[in-house]
């Protein structure tokens, strides 16, 4: 009787009193000063940081953000238009993947981090150097999942396709790349997530924006409160973009959404 | 000329080379006539797909030849509609988008396009299921949509390759009976693969039973019992007979094929 799945209330209700006991607790700990608020501040004070970060003067926590969402999305726009349609490339010709597949197995275990001398040295710090970072961090792996969910189209749906009379390049375009489509957003998904990783790198060593290298002058000053403002605006966007990308796999997926399951 | 549709000539398929090489279909001949429903049966393994994909012009044979109305079949072959155990529906599409696949892709005019899937959707009683994803639907709507899809085309030859062995009892032997009244509509002629002595004896005018690997043609029966095969007849003193004979003809063949492992 235990198995019955929680109903979609229940859990939000659950999940916001959790996030309030925490906030409260935390609160309270700093306020009464078993934690002292210069290593750990109180949320009041992180909002008041926060306002003052995003509202007065330059308003620079609203630019950092934007900053690095630019960062983040042409970066990772990038490795999409170049790994998407490779990937495609590599899952459908045995002999291309034979041929790619040694080189992309050098570059995956790169980190992000890892590119950063080189491509200073490149690009210098401005916005290039910041787009190649990510691109970099993400290219692989876009391809890698592309590759897959293309391998991953039924044959079966191939050869039903060519029984029903179409020709090669009707396959491909009415049934491998539909087919290939689910699983090369699920991937995009996780690689946008990476994309953000690759950026807080770029953005701690040689930048003077953006939300990286705002949590690290932080750091500098001993400003745990802005520290705390830079990392929960980090979680806060990742999230809506997160919501903007159930979005897009929505638009897309039609044959995908909830409740279409009978 | 003759009346013959399908035909095989001492059709041997070889998978692989040297020692792994696997003779999966030996000297297998086979003849269907216009309009007849033939049915295969046989032990797993015993090269009866194999004989399907060729005939569907997925495979090509080792030796001997396929003729389909008296020419070699040498490529994909779409007057042979197939019907696979799995569907095979492009989940992407709705149904009706799964049964215009066929007029698509053949670039038939849009009227003329609607115009059959409007028809075959009415034959096969899809009607109101049109805008529904095939995740929407149970497994024997989702073979009448298949079956639909394959009608669309107006292909001359219905493959079948175990089209109803996933559906439950009740729902295949309703099945059965759609698939004759449609077939004697339409007027196709019908390859049909089973595990099932059963469906075999409902369905077919001659049943081929193959040999264990490598597949051959063990013996033909013809199935003079009258139509319509329902289930008073499947119950009845000649039904049962012929059951038992090729009951007998399968065991051995599926003793032998166990023997051989996978």
């Amino acid at each position: 009787m235990d198995e019955e799945p929680l109903g979609l209330w229940t859990i939000a209700v659950i999940g916001a009193v959790a996030v309030v006991g925490f906030i409260a607790l935390w609160e309270t700990v700093v306020r009464i000063g078993v934690i002292d608020a210069f290593f750990l501040p109180a949320p009041s004070m992180i909002i008041k940081r926060a306002y003052v970060m995003a509202a007065t003067g330059e308003k620079i926590l609203l630019q950092d953000i934007w900053k690095r969402a630019t960062r983040v999305l042409i970066g990772f726009a990038l490795s999409g238009l170049v790994g998407v349609p490779l990937g495609l490339v590599m899952g459908m010709s045995k002999y291309v993947r034979a041929a790619l597949n040694p080189i992309i197995s050098i570059i995956r275990p790169l980190p992000a981090l890892s590119w950063i001398p080189l491509s200073m040295l490149w690009l210098g710090i401005g916005e290039q150097q910041k787009f190649a970072i990510v691109f970099m961090g993400c290219f692989a792996s876009v391809l890698v999942y592309t590759v897959a969910a293309t391998l991953r189209v039924d044959v079966i749906l191939q050869r039903a396709a060519r029984n029903l009379g179409a020709s090669r390049l009707q396959v491909i375009r009415h049934v491998t790349l539909p087919g290939a489509l689910p699983n090369i957003l699920s991937g995009l998904k996780v690689v946008l997530a990476i994309a953000w990783t690759c950026v807080i790198s770029a953005e701690m060593v040689g930048a003077n924006s953006g939300l990286g290298f705002r949590i690290w002058t932080g750091k500098e000053w001993s400003d745990t409160g802005q520290v705390l403002v830079g990392m929960i605006s980090i979680s806060v966007t990742v999230l809506i973009l997160d919501i903007l990308f159930r979005g897009v796999e929505w638009l897309l997926l039609p044959w995908q959404r909830e409740g279409t399951t009978s | 000329m003759s009346e013959a549709v399908i035909q095989a000539k001492e059709v041997t398929k070889t998978f692989g080379k040297g020692k792994k090489a696997v003779t999966a279909v030996e000297d297998f001949d086979l003849l269907v006539k216009a309009r007849e429903v033939v049915t295969l049966v046989g032990p797993s393994g015993c090269g009866k797909s194999t004989v399907l994909n060729m005939v569907a012009g997925f495979m090509s044979a080792s030796s001997g030849q396929i003729l389909l109305n008296d020419k070699p079949v040498t490529s994909v072959e779409p007057q042979c509609g197939m019907i696979f155990q799995s569907y095979a529906l492009f989940p992407w599409m709705t149904v009706q988008q799964n049964v215009e696949f066929g007029p698509r892709v053949n670039r038939l005019p849009r009227a003329e396009r609607l115009n059959r899937a409007k028809r075959y959707i009415e034959m096969v009683g899809l009607n109101g299921f049109e805008g529904a994803y095939p995740n929407q639907l149970s497994g024997g709507m989702l073979q009448r949509v298949a079956l639909c899809r394959a009608l669309a085309n107006e292909p001359e030859v219905l493959l079948c390759d175990e089209p109803f062995a996933a559906l439950d009892a009740m729902t295949r032997q309703v099945m059965q009976e759609e698939l004759l009244r449609i077939v004697d509509r339409s007027g196709q002629t019908v390859l049909f693969i089973t595990h099932s002595i059963d469906e075999a004896l409902i369905l077919s005018d001659r049943i081929i039973v193959m040999s264990a690997r490598p597949g051959r043609v063990k013996d033909m029966i013809e199935n003079h019992l009258p139509r319509p095969r329902h289930v008073d007849m499947q119950l009845g003193e000649d039904f049962l007979r012929m059951k038992r004979r090729i009951w007998k003809m399968v065991e051995e063949e599926v003793v032998a094929s166990m023997k051989q492992g996978p």
